[in-house]
């Protein structure tokens, strides 16, 4: 009997001790990945919520790793911390800037930096608003850094928002996508006074503060927009 | 004596055991049924066949954008359409929900042609040489089926001939994509094989030399249109350096005259329905007389008792004339207007009174009122009440009335259909109303396709057997008018979409150009899982869908005057949808992909 107790003990013990060998010690997603998207020309490339993306694909396991992406802020940075450590193929997409092929590649640890620079299509320049009244005019030029083989230009509208995150997919339709005005001609075909835009936004809300910039959307792939800087509006009472 | 008695017994057990122990246990298992046996008769045959037609990518009743062909008892969610993200339709889609597909990777089904193809030459003794020809013809057009179904989806994909060895390296099992060009031309080669194997005529239900032709003419149009449109609007990526997704231009003239000389094929052999004078009797029963009509070229058939019974009539129309389930296809004022403006307004832009709503219908084409149920159609003794609200009183225009935020409009709604006003139903039994999904959204209902000789008390779900018409001749007159205005014969395109014109009941064009050939198409196959995929080949969907929003045209009952008025309106789910460029290519699966890496380049934006 006290054989066979021996016997068993010894038995749980040694699967016991085998069943820990194996431990997870693999590091966790701790390493992280920030930077801006630099404009060519001057200051952060200006985005809306999701308008551009970093692409990253692990390469340190496979060589066809399924993507993921970081969406850039509205500020034209981006941010992820809770990314595996590892080698990474990184490169922006979404637009709206002269779209890049050649990805780098990038190790991937705690804190890593890097900025990509990347060409608008277009600058939106001289940007205003005025107030009169209830109406809000907005008022900017359209000018292009490269304008040979410039993607055909769309639109352009107004956004506006009452919180600062404001970008397409994020703006009141009634005083945005109600604004919003065809052009549909290439910028090689544009007088000067078609790059000069006007646009009167009426029957805002006195009394409340709006925050607006506006935007020109070109056919690229992604069907983008450049973005002009956001700006603040208070509607006085009346 | 007990001794040799003993000995017997021991004797004839020894002989007994040796022999029944020299009977051969190997023999093949009893349990499975081996190519012999399937291929070497035609019941087999036609039984292993069946299996394969089931499977066919045939976008019907049942067929599902956002999650696949459905072939079981209770697939009845048949307001699952594609229709309903193109704008001829609002619908169960919130927006443009179908775009990235469902994953469809056939290749299964295809092992089983491949099967069928390799193992039908060694059956000639059983089933005559002649026979076996037809079915190998037959064979080639379900394979160009299948790969038809991929190619629309994702350009190129892997063409796989011949079944794969399970047991081969796995080198050989992770096969490369091939080109889109090349996929197309297989199947244009594949349907000429079909075209030339199989008899002239068929089954209900199964393919002849025609369904071939058909067939073809519908493949090469995608491709001509890939080519000339794809190389304009198109996403850049590597998929398409490689020629994974994307035809070049110079490359679509010869597909047109492909798509254009199959068309032809069929002339004098197919014609459209004609049988009731009366306009548009006749084209109701087109979709319902399928049986012997000189029309249906290729259709798909449903039965209850087998189970396989769909359930268009329960969720087209409302549970106000059926006898359970509930409607989520409504037709917009968008697909209506195709036809024309509707005379709802007067000349100074106020609403025109009606004395009955059915007075709207009069002098619409015969086509569309089979197409789409207006307001005060009748189904099964039943009439269409469509009333989205009162107006006690109405002055004013059509359009300063819509413009009005809906809280300073003085009109009176109504959260059911029992609250009155002065005696007076606010909203009618058939909606338009926005408390819940079975009512019309629009102001309309389908019509096409609808059986409206069925007793309310049996339309239940899963209790329709009308079949699908998934070739008919009016859709191959339409790709021959097409093919042919893009290469210039306008004289061509003109008969074809004239007689077109004249069976449903319009008038005939005396001039034609590709706009016309375009919306002729929309009108003569709406709701038929043509538009999305047309919107996609002209490469114009995300022009249509840009941030696009749908109108539907809403009847009230104007009190004081005791008449009614119709104002045009946004749809009342106020969806609105967009068309991402790079939907133009479905992304190649991502279980396939992780399968076989060789898989990538995925397709542009994914």
């Amino acid at each position: 009997m006290k054989k066979q107790i021996s016997r068993m003990l010894l038995g749980l013990t040694i699967l016991a001790s085998s069943a820990c060998t194996k431990i997870d010690n693999y590091p966790g997603p701790d390493a992280s990945f920030e930077g801006n998207l630099i404009s060519t020309e001057g200051g952060n490339l200006l985005t809306s919520q999701n308008s551009s993306q970093i692409r990253l694909e692990q390469i340190s396991w496979s060589a066809t790793p399924s993507p993921q992406e970081i969406p850039s802020k509205f500020d034209g940075t981006f941010k992820d911390s809770k990314l595996f450590k590892g080698k990474y193929k990184v490169i922006p997409k979404g637009g709206a800037f002269w779209p890049i092929y050649d990805t780098i590649t990038v190790d991937i640890n705690k804190g890593t930096k890097h900025d990509f620079t990347v060409t608008p299509y277009l600058l939106i320049k001289n940007f205003t608003a005025t107030l009169n009244g209830t109406t809000l005019t907005l008022t900017y030029d359209i000018e292009a850094p490269i304008s040979a083989g410039l993607p055909t230009i769309l639109e352009t509208q107004p956004f506006i928002n009452t919180t600062k995150l404001v970008g397409a997919g994020a703006s009141i339709r009634d005083y945005s996508d109600a604004y919003l005005k065809r052009i549909n001609k290439e910028y090689v075909d544009m007088t000067d006074a078609e790059k000069t835009i006007s646009i009167d936004v009426e029957n805002m809300v006195p009394g409340r503060k709006f925050f607006a910039r506006v935007g020109v959307r070109l056919n690229d792939s992604f069907k983008s927009y450049n973005f002009s800087d956001i700006i603040e509006i208070d509607i006085p009472k009346p | 004596m007990k001794r040799l008695h003993k000995l017997i017994i021991a004797l004839s057990v020894t002989v007994g055991a040796s022999i029944t122990s020299c009977q051969r246990l190997d023999i093949p298992p009893t349990n499975i049924v081996g190519p012999d046996v399937i291929f070497g008769t035609e019941a087999g045959v036609t039984s292993f066949l069946a299996n394969i037609y089931t499977g066919l990518p045939i976008e019907d009743f049942k067929y599902r954008p956002d999650g696949g062909f459905r072939t079981g008892g209770n697939d009845w969610e048949n307001f699952y359409n594609s229709a309903s993200v193109t704008g001829e339709e609002v619908g169960p889609f919130g927006g443009m929900d179908i775009g990235g597909g469902f994953g469809y990777w056939p290749y299964g089904d295809i092992r089983k042609v491949n099967i069928l193809l390799d193992e039908l030459p060694k059956h000639a003794a059983e089933l005559t040489q002649v026979k076996v020809d037809q079915l190998i013809g037959e064979g080639h057009f379900l394979r160009a089926y299948y790969y038809f179904g991929l190619a629309k989806r994702y350009g190129g994909v892997p063409i796989i001939k011949v079944a794969q060895d399970p047991g081969a390296p796995l080198e050989e099992l992770q096969v490369h994509r091939d080109k889109e060009e090349d996929v197309w031309n297989f199947i244009g080669e594949e349907l000429d094989l079909g075209y030339q194997m199989m008899p002239e005529t068929s089954p209900a239900g199964r393919a002849n030399k025609y369904v071939a032709a058909a067939l073809k003419s519908r493949a090469m149009l995608y491709a001509a249109t890939i080519a000339k449109y794809g190389s304009v609007n198109f996403v850049d990526g590597p998929a398409r350096a490689e020629g994974f997704v994307g035809i070049g231009a110079d490359k679509a003239n010869g597909f047109f005259t492909k798509a254009y000389d199959a068309a032809k094929l069929l002339e004098g052999h197919y014609s459209l329905y004609e049988r009731n004078p009366d306009k548009l009797q006749n084209y109701i029963d087109l979709f319902l007389k399928t049986g012997d009509s000189p029309e249906a070229i290729f259709v798909k058939q449903y039965s209850i008792l087998n189970q396989t019974a769909h359930s268009w009539d329960a969720t087209m129309s409302p549970r106000y004339f059926t006898a359970n389930a509930l409607s989520r296809s409504y037709p917009t004022l968008d697909l209506v207007q195709l036809w024309g403006d509707l005379p709802v307004t007067n000349g100074d832009g106020t609403p025109k009174r009606f004395n009955d709503r059915a007075e709207l219908m009069q002098g619409l084409e015969p086509r569309l009122l089979a197409t789409v149920y207006f307001p005060g159609a009748t189904l099964r003794g039943l009439t269409f009440d469509m009333q989205r609200g009162i107006y006690p009183s109405f002055s004013g225009t059509a359009a300063a009335e819509v413009a009005k935020p809906n809280n300073s409009r003085s009109f009176i709604l109504s959260g059911d259909v029992k609250t009155l006003y002065q005696g007076k139903q606010i909203i009618g039994f058939t909606g338009p109303w926005t408390g819940g999904d079975e009512l019309t959204r629009t102001g309309f209902y389908v019509r096409k396709y609808v059986d409206y000789n069925k007793p309310q008390a049996s339309v239940d779900l899963n209790r329709s057997e009308q079949p699908w018409m998934d070739l008919r001749y009016a859709e191959v007159l339409l790709n021959r008018a097409e093919a042919a205005i893009e290469l210039g014969n306008t004289g061509d395109a003109l008969t074809d979409i004239n007689l077109i014109r004249v069976r449903a009941g319009a008038t005939p064009y005396a001039s034609i150009d590709l706009e016309k050939v375009r919306k002729e198409r929309r009108m003569e196959l709406a709701f038929e899982n043509h538009y999305y995929w047309d919107l996609k080949r002209w490469r114009t969907a995300d022009i249509v869908l840009n941030n696009a929003r749908f109108k539907g045209l809403m009847p009230y009952f104007v009190f004081n005057e005791n008449k009614f008025i119709f104002l045009a309106e946004p749809e009342l789910f106020q969806r609105n949808y967009n068309f991402d460029k790079r939907f133009y290519y479905e992304p190649i699966p991502g279980g396939e992909l992780g399968k076989n890496p060789n898989l990538y380049p995925n397709n542009p934006n994914y």
